[in-house]
């Protein structure tokens, strides 16, 4: 299978995988309850619009992102919500779409 | 022959038959369910007189064990005879003893006729009235005359002036009442304006501060306090009313943390005071202490100590000049009733009892169990229910859970009440909608058993305990937490094999504390104590303790006296990597105070603890924390404020924000009410735990602890973490006890949030603030309410924090805040909204406990509170 590129923000990945792995990254550069900065928040911005549930995890609007505590502790992104809800969303459920 | 020689020779020969007859006989008079026994001779056979005659000979005498048969004396013919002119000679024995609370019992027992002094003759009645006078103190504040015994008489001369003072006195001395009268006095009618009482415990800062309030009444001329701010301290300050706060150590260094240099203290009453021995807090009550002593050269302290042998061994470290004097006594009020309880051979069911005196027994008689006692809790179970039926009754048991089932038992056993005593029903009423629903408490009050132990809520364990003195309450089960500084006497005391904490058997002094609480004067005249059990060496090591006195040592110095144990542990303390740090509730602490000392005065040789030490020692130790201190930026001022806390940690702390590339805002806790702020909390700890100290440990509950941690800030009740915790547990498809489930959230709300979290986090916030303003982010630093004091109470919004500065109990204060809808209330407008609602309380299902202490506080009228 030939390899997809995509492009989050100003970044250009050649393949999902180095999307992936650059977001994984980035997700390991931060502990828990940190708030993700203004640079890395625009990639992620990015990555959750193409989420195949996009309109949903977005939602009334994107405030920022977190890392926080998942399943089996593990860490994940979270987005912030304007309202003040808030979601987790999986990297490669982003970048794969599954 | 010598008073001396006479006085032994009367106790050893001259009227020891009589003295044991009536022994005998007033000690039977104590115990429940005994089989009758025809060998036990009459009180006919007693040449009273010529007893009473050789009660006052004895009653001149200071040893204890003379005293004691003088007492014995006195009480034996008061309760045991009905010849009013025998009786009288009793009561006068008993005012030769300065017992007049004794005399006043008799009294209203009708064991003695009232007007005493009418029946004397001339001369006895002015002898008696003289003997008065003598043992009358003038309370200045009110200008009434208080009888005391010869130890209150003593601490109150002694008292006066500039000296330091230690008075150390058995448990039914009456020395909480008169150091508080004095306290009282001291700051009305003297020069003090602000004054700190100094409890070690949570539990004894709650009754103190009741019992103040109390005994000042509606007064606006001092005010009490157990909040570590500042306004009240400054209100004294700058000529309003004067304060008297009542503070654990720990909220003594709050209060400091606060004030920084106005920090000025005139009068600093140290209860408990040989709890400075303490592991782990005792250095931080010592370094309260002297923390105090350099704000204010001329500071008046006054040590308080329950049976020490050294009660001078405190004053010590005063300053130079300062002149110091002890008050010691070793005077009983009560008698106390050693009773050894061996069953009878192949009878499961009869318990010889025997009573132990200084080197000799005597047979009191043979115990009736209802049922035969298999296992060692129905053991204690039982024997307390048939020896102590008449209430008053304390049961020792070494830990929490066993506690609740002993207490279970006991319940099972004692005759049904008609009725529920309503004050009953409150306190199960609370324990229900406090803690939970099937709290085991709530049906055990309902028969008159209760437990306690050290993580209850406070409002919940002062209820148990007030109701337990009123004699509601008829079996109390404890643990270690009633000798770790609650002031709690008893009848009877019933125990096998005690611990101390998890594990230790007890030394013979702590024993004797224990033991110290049987009998309660004034209340009673004699006080029991059953040792189940003396010859099984799994429950007792070393046999039933002889008694003995608290030997009081600095923590400090006991662990300086392991030597090189503290030089390994300092020089492996300089390495980052803590993972090789042995022993390190022995000597964080204490290495942590050294190295404060050290940074203060540039050598420990110069301290006061120098003095007490090996020369060698303390130059090694020099050399060990200069090597130390070269490593450390961290001024002074900053490791002083976070004691227990060692500056080392405090500079690794520093050098890790330093290293942190990540954005500097996410170093601060978040917001409690943000999504962020349960992880945050999580990766905090980490940190602490990995550059300060690893005081969050196994890593593996730090999740737990941050969610405890939270929800406390947030300000929950106890009663809805417990369901929260049930709830999870469900969900996950955990198993779970309930009972254990309880305990647990009970001891994570006091270790974590209200222990650990306030002191590590309160100095990783110290230190944080260092850094913001080493890189120029000040508009980061909150000068708001401090996050150890955030902790300790366990608020973070306004509105809680005004009703606690009302005075309420946290309990109270959230279950009020449960129904209050703005967070940002000040005390008057807390104030209001009550006024409002007060006669809806009950209606909105407040409970009854909780509606009385609001009333309590706010002084409200009765009426509008029900």
């Amino acid at each position: 299978m030939p390899a997809k590129p995509i492009s989050l923000g100003s970044m250009h990945f050649a393949k999902r995988g180095d999307a992936v792995a650059y977001l994984k990254d980035m997700l390991h550069r931060y502990d828990v309850g940190d708030r993700v900065n203004a640079n890395d928040a625009v990639i992620l911005r990015a990555a959750l619009e193409h989420h195949p549930n996009a309109a949903k995890k977005i939602g009334c609007g994107i405030t920022d992102f977190s890392v926080r505590t998942a399943d089996f502790g593990t860490k994940c992104f979270w987005v912030n919500r304007s309202d003040g809800t808030t979601e987790k969303f999986s990297i490669t459920g982003s970048i794969h779409g599954s | 022959m010598s008073l001396v020689d006479l006085q032994s020779w009367l106790l050893r020969e001259g009227i020891r038959d009589d003295l044991d007859v009536i022994t005998r006989l007033t000690v039977r008079m104590e115990i429940d369910n005994l089989a009758a026994d025809p060998a036990i001779p009459s009180v006919a056979t007693i040449d009273w007189p010529r007893l009473l005659l050789a009660g006052s000979i004895l009653a001149r005498s200071e040893e204890r064990t003379d005293q004691e048969a003088a007492l014995r004396i006195a009480t034996a013919v008061i309760s045991l005879k009905d010849n009013q002119a025998l009786k009288d000679a009793g009561a006068v024995l008993l005012g030769k003893l300065s017992n007049f609370r004794a005399i006043a019992l008799a009294t209203d027992r009708k064991l003695l006729s009232a007007d005493l002094d009418a029946r004397l003759g001339v001369a006895l009645r002015l002898e008696a009235q003289r003997r008065e006078m003598d043992r009358s103190i003038l309370v200045q504040s009110s200008g009434t005359w208080l009888q005391v015994n010869d130890f209150q008489k003593r601490f109150w001369t002694n008292a006066a002036g500039e000296r330091w003072l230690s008075a150390s006195a058995p448990t039914a001395s009456g020395k909480t009442f008169l150091v508080l009268q004095w306290l009282i006095d001291q700051v009305i009618a003297g020069e003090t304006q602000v004054a700190v009482y100094l409890a070690p415990t949570r539990a004894l800062v709650s009754e103190i501060e009741t019992n103040l309030k109390d005994l000042l009444g509606k007064t606006e001329q001092v005010e009490v306090s157990s909040l570590p701010l500042s306004d009240k301290y400054k209100a004294a300050r700058t000529g309003g009313s004067r304060v008297i706060l009542v503070f654990t150590q720990e909220r003594l260094h709050l209060l400091a943390n606060v004030l920084g240099d106005a920090f000025l203290i005139d009068l600093l009453i140290v209860d408990e005071a040989h709890k400075i021995g303490d592991n782990q807090r005792g250095v931080i009550l010592q370094d309260a202490v002297e923390r105090a002593t350099r704000a204010n050269p001329r500071l008046k302290a006054v040590f308080i100590s329950p049976a020490t042998q050294n009660p001078e061994e405190l004053l010590t470290d005063a300053p130079l000049g300062v002149q110091t004097v002890t008050v010691d006594s070793d005077t009983t009020t009560v008698l106390q009733n050693l009773i050894v309880a061996t069953q009878v051979p192949r009878k499961s069911k009869l318990w010889n009892l025997t009573l132990r005196r200084q080197g000799s027994t005597l047979p009191i008689g043979i115990l009736q169990l209802a049922s035969t006692p298999e296992g060692l809790k129905k053991r204690l179970a039982f024997i307390a229910a048939a020896a102590g039926e008449k209430g008053g009754t304390l049961v020792y048991t070494n830990g929490a859970g066993e506690a609740e089932e002993v207490a279970d038992l006991i319940s099972q056993l004692v005759p049904k009440l008609e009725c529920i005593d309503p004050e009953l029903s409150q306190l199960a009423e609370l324990a229900r909608k406090g803690v939970h629903h099937d709290f085991r408490l709530a049906p055990l009050v309902e028969s008159g058993v209760a437990f306690h132990y050290g993580n209850m809520p406070s409002l919940i364990r002062q209820e148990i305990e007030r109701l337990f003195r009123s004699g509601k309450i008829r079996f109390l089960v404890c643990t270690s937490t009633l000798i770790e500084g609650v002031n709690l006497s008893c009848r009877t005391i019933v125990v096998r094999g005690p611990r101390k904490g998890k594990g230790h058997p007890m030394e013979p002094h702590d024993f004797w504390n224990l033991a110290g609480r049987a009998g309660r004067w004034g209340d009673e005249f004699q006080g029991n104590i059953i040792c189940i059990d003396p010859e099984d060496t799994r429950a007792w090591p070393s046999g039933v303790p002889n008694r003995a006195r608290y030997p009081i040592k600095r923590e400090s110095d006991a662990v300086l006296e392991f030597g090189n144990g503290m030089l390994d542990y300092l020089s492996k303390r300089r390495l980052s990597d803590m993972s090789s740090l042995d022993d390190m509730d022995k000597y964080e602490q204490v290495s942590a105070y050294l190295l404060a000392t050290f940074m203060r005065l540039g050598s420990i040789s110069v301290a006061g603890l120098a003095k007490r030490h090996d020369k060698g020692l303390i130059s090694k130790l020099d050399e060990a924390l200069d090597a130390l201190v070269a490593q450390i930026e961290i001024d002074v001022d900053l490791a002083a404020r976070h004691p227990g806390v060692s500056a080392i940690g405090l500079q690794r702390l520093l050098e890790a924000f330093r290293a942190y590339a990540g954005d500097v805002e996410n170093l601060l806790p978040a917001e409690v009410a943000s999504n962020d702020s349960y992880d945050r909390f999580v990766t905090i700890m980490g940190r602490i735990n990995e550059h300060l100290f690893p005081a969050f440990t196994p890593a593996g509950r730090i999740r737990l602890y941050a969610l405890i941690v939270l929800k406390w800030l947030k300000g929950f009740s106890l009663a809805k973490i417990i369901r929260d915790s049930i709830e999870w547990h469900q969900e996950a498809g955990r198993s779970f006890r309930l009972p254990e489930l309880i305990r647990g959230t009970m001891e994570l709300v006091e270790q974590i949030a209200r222990f650990k979290a306030p002191k590590y986090l309160s100095a990783y916030m110290d230190v944080l603030n260092l850094y913001l303003r080493e890189i120029g982010r000040d508009d980061l630093v909150d000068e708001g309410l401090d996050v150890g004091t955030q902790l300790e109470f366990g608020i973070s919004s306004k509105t809680l924090l005004s009703l606690m500065e009302l005075g309420l109990s946290r309990m109270s204060a959230v279950s009020l805040y449960e129904k209050i809808a703005r967070d940002d209330l000040s005390k008057e407008g807390c104030t209001a909204w009550i006024m409002e609602r007060v006669g809806q309380f009950q209606a909105m299902d407040i409970p009854t406990i909780i509606i009385r202490e609001v009333r309590d506080r706010l002084t409200l009228p009765s009426d509008l509170a029900t």
